[in-house]
């Protein structure tokens, strides 16, 4: 675990209760072009994450569209192949897994989806869906496959009447819980949310969101919760991470990421976040610009071109995800500015009217 | 909202029977008026065909010069052709030809399209390779020159012969195979692009990640969501196996000399039209007409009720 990583490690609660522990994980992709199909660069989705999931915890894994996190979740259940770096689960090695091995391991990590409309066969019914899995590992066949079944749409707040309707006869809310049974299946540890509530209504959103907490408390599943709202993962999430073109840039627990956000980007985000009373409304940060080409990264810190507070500095050295200054344990920044930065500051800067230092 | 424990009273409760998407295409097709007319229409043409052989047992041999080339009449609704034989039921004998190409040509054309752009498109590599050289090269060549080519190649031969399936590939049966290996393409092209969907989508990813093989997910989760495609290629191919078989028959191409086809039929009228005696040639474009036009509707209406797109 003390590896060349030490620093990005640093500040990381002790190993020994973590169910997922991930170090340095690298996921590139290859773009060929020619008649040979030679590889011309790079795409570098995920550039060096590391971070771990508690067990009986949630790690809120946050970020705008196309930084990386749906990667990094499909890269740990080796459902895209790592570039480098270590995934462990539960003590073991998960790139170094075995055929059978790895199989015996997808009992133990579930995944669900973003998208409840492609996430379910259209031509299977709700109990084939839910129970393929079953009878996939051997665990249980005909009465006792529908019996669980039934169970498992119960405990996900489904008719057990449901099982032989097909998915397009139900909302997205349902379909959701039919995915979340789906996951439950195997009875995982581990479950990543890979966006379960993005494509949900508002309403349907919180509902979802207490049937995950709820399973949580029941099976004392861990969540990696992969979001690219803030808000959702607020009340969600016990440690948070918040990833930047394949980096992570700023990790600490929940309440402290919320109440001392060190990194520019972060603060963005938080600025985001819809404030429910009126009269405490908050002024935004509106980022302009897009999250650059992953395939040509800007050198330094990758968010220096949309940061109004980068210096000379950002535009030359890759800033290293560490703890600073008044940061409470386990809260690490990637900012050269760290140090200097207090909660509201990206906002104070921007409404001053200076929009970023002078040009290096 | 939260979870409750199992609930015998409501583990208990009737089982609500779905409805999959195979019985909503089904009941969608049943209550469009359209395609019940052109699927009459087509059942009609293929009892027809089939009651044809048994109404008409010695057509050929018969020869009535009494009745020589006379216009449609209460007697013979169509007229008679050349030897005073009766053209309707030269007619029905010519769709049992054309029922026949158009089913057996696509019952090759259709599984082989299937199988290549499934393979293709799931396992890619070089095997995706191979098929796509494979139907970009056949696809290169005019059809027709190629189908005609073909056909010449099996002229005189005779397969399994002496055998039970015995198949003379000069006549018919050397047609449909003809057209069977080459009009795969089509097929192929859009189940290859299909599959190479439905391999990303999350219901595959959620098989893979609960540890499901490849030859599994390809069984299960690709090629049902594929089948309705092949099912609407093999009724739409059905119309361009129809047509061929008229151009190759008109050609002195197609079946035997001496069976009766469309092609044939149309073929012997050519002259027959400059001295007025257009029954002939009428009935042979009719007949083909009503079943070609049948045919594209309800492959139209039969995409319609089965693309799952239109129900998620």
């Amino acid at each position: 675990m003390s590896d060349g990583a030490a620093n990005t490690t640093q500040g990381s609660a002790p190993a020994g209760n973590e169910i997922l522990a991930i170090r340095d994980l690298k996921t590139y992709f290859p773009v060929r072009r020619g008649v040979l199909s030679r590889v011309h660069a790079w795409v570098k989705a995920v550039d060096g994450v590391s971070f771990s999931v508690q067990r009986g915890k949630t790690l809120g894994l946050v970020g705008e569209s196309g930084c990386g996190k749906t990667t990094v979740g499909r890269t740990i259940l080796r459902l895209i192949p790592a570039t480098a770096g270590q995934v462990n689960f539960d003590g073991q090695d998960v790139f170094a897994l075995g055929r059978s091995e790895l199989r015996a391991l997808r009992r133990r990590m579930q995944i669900i989806f973003q998208d409840p409309f492609g996430s379910l066969n259209p031509r299977m019914t709700v109990g084939t869906i839910v129970g393929e899995a079953l009878t996939v590992h051997g665990i249980a066949r005909g009465r006792d496959r529908d019996r669980i079944v039934a169970e498992l749409l119960e405990r996900c707040g489904l008719s057990a009447s449901y099982v032989r309707r097909y998915p397009h006869e139900f909302s997205g809310g349902q379909r959701q819980r039919i995915g979340i049974a789906r996951a439950l299946a195997l009875s995982p540890d581990l479950i990543i949310c890979d966006e379960p509530v993005s494509a949900l209504d508002v309403s349907i959103q919180s509902q979802i969101l207490n049937l995950l907490k709820d399973l949580q408390e029941e099976m004392g599943l861990s969540y990696l919760f992969i979001a690219h709202n803030l808000a959702v993962v607020e009340h969600f999430s016990h440690e948070v991470a918040v990833m930047y073109l394949g980096r992570i840039v700023e990790k600490a627990p929940a309440e402290e990421i919320y109440r001392n956000p060190k990194h520019p980007y972060t603060q963005a985000l938080m600025s985001a976040i819809p404030a429910v009373d009126p009269s405490r409304r908050r002024s935004r940060v509106v980022l302009t610009g897009e999250v650059p080409s992953p395939l040509n990264p800007p050198p330094g810190c990758a968010f220096h071109p949309r940061c109004p507070l980068a210096v000379p500095a950002c535009r030359r050295d890759v800033p290293a995800l560490v703890r600073h200054e008044g940061c409470e344990a386990l809260h690490t920044v990637a900012c050269h500015r760290a140090d200097e930065m207090r909660p509201g500051m990206l906002l104070e800067h921007v409404n001053k009217g200076i929009v970023a230092a002078e040009p290096a | 909202m939260t979870t409750t424990a199992p609930n015998p009273a409501i583990l208990a409760a009737p089982v609500q029977q779905g409805r999959s998407l195979w019985g909503d295409a089904f009941r969608r097709l049943r209550r469009d008026p359209a395609a019940v007319a052109c699927f009459l229409v087509i059942g009609a043409y293929v009892a027809l065909a089939v009651g044809a052989v048994y109404w008409y047992p010695d057509f050929l041999e018969t020869q009535n010069y009494s009745e020589r080339n006379l216009p449609p009449s209460a007697d013979h609704w169509f007229g008679t052709d050349v030897f005073g034989r009766d053209v309707l039921a030269k007619t029905l004998l010519g769709a049992r030809v054309s029922m026949t190409v158009g089913f057996m040509a696509n019952a090759i054309a259709v599984p082989l399209g299937l199988a290549l752009g499934v393979l293709g498109g799931y396992f890619g590599k070089w095997i995706d390779d191979l098929v796509v050289w494979l139907y970009t090269t056949l696809a290169s060549i005019p059809g027709i020159i190629l189908l005609i080519a073909l056909k010449y190649a099996f002229q005189g031969i005779i397969l399994f012969e002496g055998t039970f399936i015995e198949l003379n590939l000069s006549g018919i049966h050397g047609l449909y195979i003809a057209l069977g290996v080459l009009s795969w393409i089509g097929t192929c092209r859009i189940i290859r692009a299909e599959t190479l969907k439905l391999k990303s989508l999350d219901y595959v990813t959620a098989a893979r990640a609960s540890g499901q093989g490849r030859v599994r997910i390809l069984v299960r989760h690709i090629v049902p969501n594929l089948l309705h495609l092949a099912i609407i290629n093999f009724t739409l191919g059905f119309v361009g196996a129809i047509s061929a078989e008229v151009i190759l028959s008109f050609l002195g191409l197609g079946v035997e000399v001496g069976t009766p086809s469309w092609g044939t039929m149309i073929n012997a009228a050519r002259l027959d039209l400059v001295v007025g005696r257009w029954w002939e040639a009428v009935a042979a474009c009719a007949a083909m007409f009503v079943i070609v036009l049948a045919l594209n509707i309800f492959g139209d209406r039969l995409r319609d009720a089965l693309d799952p797109k239109l129900r998620i």
